[in-house]
């Protein structure tokens, strides 16, 4: 048992970044099921973030830290997809990326909402449980989402958006939806990530967490929700395992070794539905042939 | 005035820097429809290994050169061959190119920061005409005019490169499709190849020039390029030299005079506002033609 606790109190604060990373990964994801590869997951976090930490020194309670995180979320994430939606998507993944570029010049220049360069201490570390309700709502909202009008269309839009027209799905909506629950899933997976860490800055929300829900997402499988959890569990949790077996200087080279091993030998991810699919008719495939055999 | 003639040629001098960058990195974009994450890290390699060139052998400065340049080439080819090239034989889009492009940024700054140490390092005073040109009426560094001649020279020899050689057509075919390309009578693994190494190369020389220029030479190095270079190449429009070249030189001299007369906290901001303009209003470019498929 003490050997147990032993190995919750190493691993807290891992579990904890794994969780709030899946919150930023399902962002990423369900803007990525839409068809949009977009990085403006970044900006939502920030939001919420600085928002959030804001809230919290000012002493407000959890719940309307994460109410007011995820409004916040949601009202630029729609913002961001009234002006971005008229792109196609390789111009949306370049334009979110400059706009998390700007995200970072902004915050800097705002030091009466963000603390500048200097950055904002946020006097209050997240109850673990507060977390675990979070993800799991966040969770249970993408399972009612994946099985929904919504989720359905969303497939069909990002297998083909023509055929998706066809069949009566509404593709603006349907982007703006996406956007919005992003927004709102960013919002307070960035208030969190403030509070997990109690200090945040402008580098914060920057190129590399930006990189990370990516890679997580990607890593994890951007076919189904529970994918981008699966991803953001296991990036976390590389580096604490190759802490053991490999010298500081060269996790990061590992980290992207094993990213471009998974990009090559897994492209579709971790968990793959289409594969899961396969492997079941497989059998039913090979009876057929006997029987015409 | 002076100041203001002197911060033009500085203006002018990293502008270059950003369009001689730009120019490799939409190379890659425009015809291997690549959004290359890395390539920054090709500039940080070029100048590690021309500063290794300057310390070890004591090479002279068009070696130095030369070796960052060589360099940066084998690079992006590896890189090309180990990580796009499994793509490219399944067809994957462009997201997958991106990811792959992002874990070898992460492999190659690592291994950059291990390679100077975590430190920024600087090239040795006598590996580089130091010397000032003019002193009377504005002071003008031999390296400045190195920079900006090297983007003249590169910009107008890959215009004419892409535009009225066979080699160019051939690139410019393998990436509006490499089907026809192949059945066209192009050999498409060695132009992508080409392309590659060509890419690599100028993306280096804007690293290693840029690691003189600035004494720093580091992984921070590419990174600052890779977003201004990003930023030329968008507003440029990405599948014309000219364009780039052009609008690195603009983004160049703009950043230094907002930095000099307005503010030096809204220097990235300006370059990045202009550059979220333009994809929103005018994606395709200053000069670019927008015939390209947008998928």
């Amino acid at each position: 048992m003490d050997y147990l606790s032993d190995l919750w109190a190493t691993n807290r604060s891992t579990v904890a970044f794994a969780m709030v990373n899946s919150l930023f990964a399902l962002s990423t994801y369900v803007v990525l099921a839409a068809g949009f590869l977009s990085f403006s997951t970044v900006v939502f976090a920030a939001v919420g973030g600085f928002v959030g930490a804001q809230l919290v020194v000012k002493g407000v309670g959890l719940p309307f830290v994460f109410g007011a995180a995820a409004g916040g979320g949601l009202l630029i994430s729609l913002l961001v997809a009234a002006v971005f939606l008229r792109l196609n998507s390789h111009w949306m993944a370049l334009a979110s990326l400059a706009l998390v570029l700007i995200t970072r010049v902004v915050t800097l220049n705002a030091p009466a909402l963000t603390g500048g360069v200097n950055g904002l201490g946020v006097p209050l570390a997240l109850p673990m449980d507060w977390l675990t309700g979070v993800l799991v709502l966040t969770v249970l909202a993408f399972y009612a989402l994946h099985h929904s009008w919504f989720g359905v269309a969303s497939r069909v839009l990002r297998e083909d958006p023509s055929v998706a027209a066809c069949m009566g799905v509404d593709l603006r909506q349907i982007q703006l939806i996406a956007f919005g629950i992003s927004g709102i899933v960013g919002g307070i997976g960035g208030a969190a990530y403030a509070m997990l860490l109690q200090f945040i800055s402008p580098d914060t929300f920057f190129l590399g967490i930006a990189f990370t829900m990516i890679a997580a997402t990607v890593l994890g499988g951007s076919y189904h929700w529970f994918g981008p959890v699966v991803g953001a569990v296991v990036y976390t949790a590389l580096p604490i395992v190759m802490q053991a077996f490999l010298p500081h200087l060269l996790q990061e080279v590992a980290n992207g070794v094993v990213l471009l091993l998974i990009m090559i030998f897994l492209p579709r991810g971790l968990i793959d539905p289409r594969a899961v699919r396969l492997r079941r008719a497989a059998p039913a495939a090979a009876g057929v042939m006997k029987i015409r055999a | 005035m002076e100041l203001f003639a002197s911060q033009l040629l500085n203006g002018l001098a990293l502008g270059s820097l950003c369009g001689l960058f730009g120019i490799g990195f939409g190379l890659v974009f425009a015809t291997l429809g690549i959004l290359n994450a890395a390539q920054g890290c090709y500039a940080s390699w070029a100048a590690i290994i021309g500063l290794a060139a300057a310390e070890k052998m004591g090479a002279p400065f068009p070696l130095i050169m030369l070796a960052g340049m060589g360099g940066a080439a084998a690079v992006a080819v590896a890189v090309d061959q180990l990580g796009f090239q499994p793509l490219r034989t399944r067809g994957a889009d462009m997201l997958g190119a991106l990811i792959t492009s992002i874990a070898f940024w992460m492999i190659l700054d690592s291994l950059a920061g291990f390679a100077t140490g975590q430190q920024s390092l600087s090239f040795p005073s006598t590996s580089y005409p130091g010397q000032m040109l003019l002193t009377e009426p504005v002071p003008l560094p031999a390296m400045q005019l190195i920079t900006i001649a090297v983007l003249v020279a590169v910009a107008v020899g890959m215009h004419l490169l892409m535009t009225r050689s066979s080699v160019g057509s051939a690139i410019r075919a393998v990436g509006w499709n490499p089907v026809a390309a192949a059945l066209g009578g192009v050999n498409s693994r060695s132009i992508i190849l080409l392309t590659a190494a060509l890419s690599g190369a100028i993306s280096g020389l804007a690293g290693t020039l840029g690691g003189v220029l600035t004494s720093n030479v580091s992984f921070t190095l590419g990174q600052g390029l890779l977003l201004k270079g990003f930023a030329a190449v968008v507003v440029g429009g990405y599948s014309d030299v000219r364009g780039t070249a052009i609008a690195g030189v603009i983004l160049g001299i703009l950043e230094v005079f907002v930095g000099q007369y307005i503010s030096t906290a809204l220097r990235d901001a300006f370059t990045y506002s202009l550059l979220l303009v333009f994809l929103l209003v005018k994606p395709q470019g200053l000069f670019g033609k927008g015939s390209l498929v947008r998928a």
